[in-house]
């Protein structure tokens, strides 16, 4: 079964007196704990795909299917409902967050607003989050400001799947990161996807953590598709003229020593 | 080789909410004459801080030991000597490098560009008076030696262009006013000069980029105009602190391919500040490592990458995933 069929997914925005196509009869499909990395360069319409399948903003055209029915069809509580399936973590947690919140705070709003525990369970429900992402409880009492980036990008994570999602749209979500950060937060990412079957849209600008973690990888130029397949397939061997000159500027590593 | 500036147990803290952090601890390192020389570390291992020292741009609130001595006028200058009278580094000289001398500009580092220049925020107020360096002239026998000046000696390019530029001037003004600044020329002299440099960071149509602002370029245009007016001077010494961590990858190597050909081309010494190992290692010659304000390791790119003495570079090296690093989605199918 598809967990996320977008099909011929078009936003525009007017630039002066031009209208520029952000994102361009753009169809795919994800499956059930599967991850689909999107990439290309800056503008190419990454973020927006995010924004559209999160319904943080409404398409010009086009049609979204998420778990089995018309997301853009939805309204009121049946949309509150069918959001807690679709969770988002982005590059800058501090921005996402009040930074004076506590970590307690962050993760009380989304077991609260969705109903998933009440008041005397939460406090348990916070501990084991914070847990199962690799923190320790007693993080609870900190504000947001007071921990380290790869703290709270795990926080993130924890918000996320506090709600049980089957697909997080993560945008530029390790970019961030110092490099060894980075690495324990991909392992976490995978773990969830093997034990919660969570499905990931992978957004990132880096072909090399996308050829290390995503099933397949969409190419996008000026808001359409260029190239899409498996993603080692098409990192290995591009295909599109966008292809080429992405992986041809990733920077290389040569380890053969001097 | 000749060195260019040698640096000598240099210790920076900086004060925050009456304790002190230790940005940089003793760190001894030289800088040769005309080489590319990285420096790469994580966040809060204090590449941006020495960047920040080396230029003459820590806040007076920061408390700095050590000493940097620098040999600059032994090195034949490709140009022409400054007709100014030599003023100690002020903040004020923050804007008139490379970022035009707008008031708003001179409090770069205070708002929109933090993390870029101000380590901490809300340290920046101080005046630089207090924070300067011990620095020491070297004579050479003929040729006399200057502690060197923001503009005219290093110029300075940050990781947001948008942060380095003033809004409100036009593009030519910018590159311009620095070479007018340093260089003693009339407008008109300054003008030509900017629209050479336009064409040699490649701008599509330098005429009209001259007249153009800021806002009407690209993210990767910005920083091509924040590089021609960091080298309009011609200065000895490039930084480029993070200066393609904002930009897309393809954009990103274009502009590394720049940085490289104008080093090249001028016989400038390059430092380039980069949290990329990969990155640093396809432009320096020399890469320095840092971790928690110390110089963990300096070598030869060649040497870094191939073979790292310190455990803690072979750590950076091995979490780094390129296009040919085994996919960690295969290791975690073997596992489960
Ligand atoms: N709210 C908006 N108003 C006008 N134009 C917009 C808006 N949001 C995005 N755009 C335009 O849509 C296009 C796609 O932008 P988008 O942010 O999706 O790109 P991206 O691939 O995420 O880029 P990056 O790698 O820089 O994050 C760009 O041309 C952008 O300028
Ligand atoms: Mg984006």
């Amino acid at each position: 079964m598809t967990l996320l069929a977008v099909s011929n997914l078009t936003k525009r925005y007017r630039r002066g007196n031009k209208t520029i196509a952000a994102v361009d009869d753009v169809s795919f499909h994800i499956d059930p704990g599967e991850t689909l990395a999107l990439a290309g360069p800056s503008g190419s319409g990454k973020s927006t795909i995010a924004r559209l399948a999160l319904r943080l903003i409404e398409p010009d055209d086009g049609r979204i299917d998420f778990e089995g029915g018309d997301f853009l069809a939805l309204s009121g509580a049946a949309l509150r409902a069918r959001r807690a399936r679709l969770q988002m973590v982005f590059q800058d947690p501090l921005a996402a967050f009040n930074p004076r919140a506590t970590v307690a705070r962050v993760l009380d709003d989304p077991l609260r607003i969705h109903g998933i525990a009440s008041r005397g369970e939460r406090p348990r429900r916070i501990a084991a989050l914070l847990e199962r992402v690799g923190l320790t409880a007693d993080l609870a009492p900190r504000a947001i400001h007071e921990i380290s980036g790869g703290q709270r990008q795990r926080v993130a994570i924890a918000r996320a799947i506090a709600t049980k999602p089957s697909l997080i749209v993560l945008d530029e979500a390790v970019s961030a990161l110092d490099v060894s950060v980075r690495g324990e937060i991909l392992e976490l990412l995978l773990d969830l996807q093997r034990q919660e079957k969570i499905a990931y849209l992978f957004i990132s600008h880096d072909l090399g953590v996308i050829r290390s973690v995503a099933h397949r990888v969409i190419l996008l130029d000026a808001g359409r598709i260029a190239e899409n397949g498996d993603a080692r397939t098409v990192i290995d061997a591009p295909q599109s003229a966008i292809g080429k000159a992405l992986v041809a500027a990733a920077p290389r590593l040569n380890r053969t020593g001097p | 080789m000749t060195a260019l500036a040698l640096i000598r147990n240099l210790t920076v803290t900086y004060r925050r909410d009456g304790s002190e952090v230790a940005a940089l601890r003793s760190v001894s390192l030289d800088i040769e004459a005309g080489e590319r020389l990285a420096i790469i570390g994580e966040s809060g291992s204090g590449k941006s801080t020495l960047a920040l020292a080396i230029a003459g741009l820590l806040p007076g609130s920061a408390k700095i030991g050590g000493r940097i001595d620098w040999f600059l006028s032994s090195l034949g200058a490709k140009a022409p000597p400054s007709v100014l009278p030599d003023i100690s580094p002020s903040r004020g000289e923050i804007g008139s490098f490379a970022v035009g001398s707008s008031p708003a500009t001179l409090v770069i580092g205070e708002g929109g560009n933090k993390g870029a220049i101000s380590p901490l925020e809300g340290e920046m107020s101080g005046r630089t008076e207090g924070g300067l360096i011990e620095c020491r002239s070297q004579k050479s026998a003929s040729k006399q030696s200057h502690i060197p000046r923001l503009g005219r000696d290093i110029g300075f390019v940050f990781q947001d262009p948008s942060a380095s530029l003033d809004p409100v001037m036009t593009i030519g003004k910018q590159i311009a006013e620095v070479a007018r600044t340093h260089l003693g020329l009339t407008w008109s002299q300054s003008y030509a000069r900017a629209k050479g440099l336009l064409e040699r960071v490649r701008l599509p149509d330098p005429d009209s980029a001259l007249r153009a602002f800021p806002h009407q370029l690209s993210g990767g245009q910005k920083q091509r105009v924040a590089i021609a007016a960091a080298i309009a001077a011609g200065p000895k010494l490039l930084i480029a602190d993070e200066a393609t961590s904002a930009l897309d990858t393809i954009v990103q190597a274009e502009i590394v391919a720049l940085i490289r050909r104008l080093v090249t081309e001028d016989g400038m010494t390059l430092l380039f500040i980069s949290h990329d190992i990969a990155l640093a290692a396809e432009l320096a010659e020399r890469i320095a490592v840092f971790r928690h304000g110390q110089l963990v390791e300096l070598g030869m790119t060649a040497q870094i990458v191939g073979a790292p003495a310190q455990p803690y570079t072979r750590a950076l090296l091995d979490a780094h995933i390129g296009l040919d690093t085994r996919p960690l989605l295969n290791r975690a199918r073997l596992r489960a």
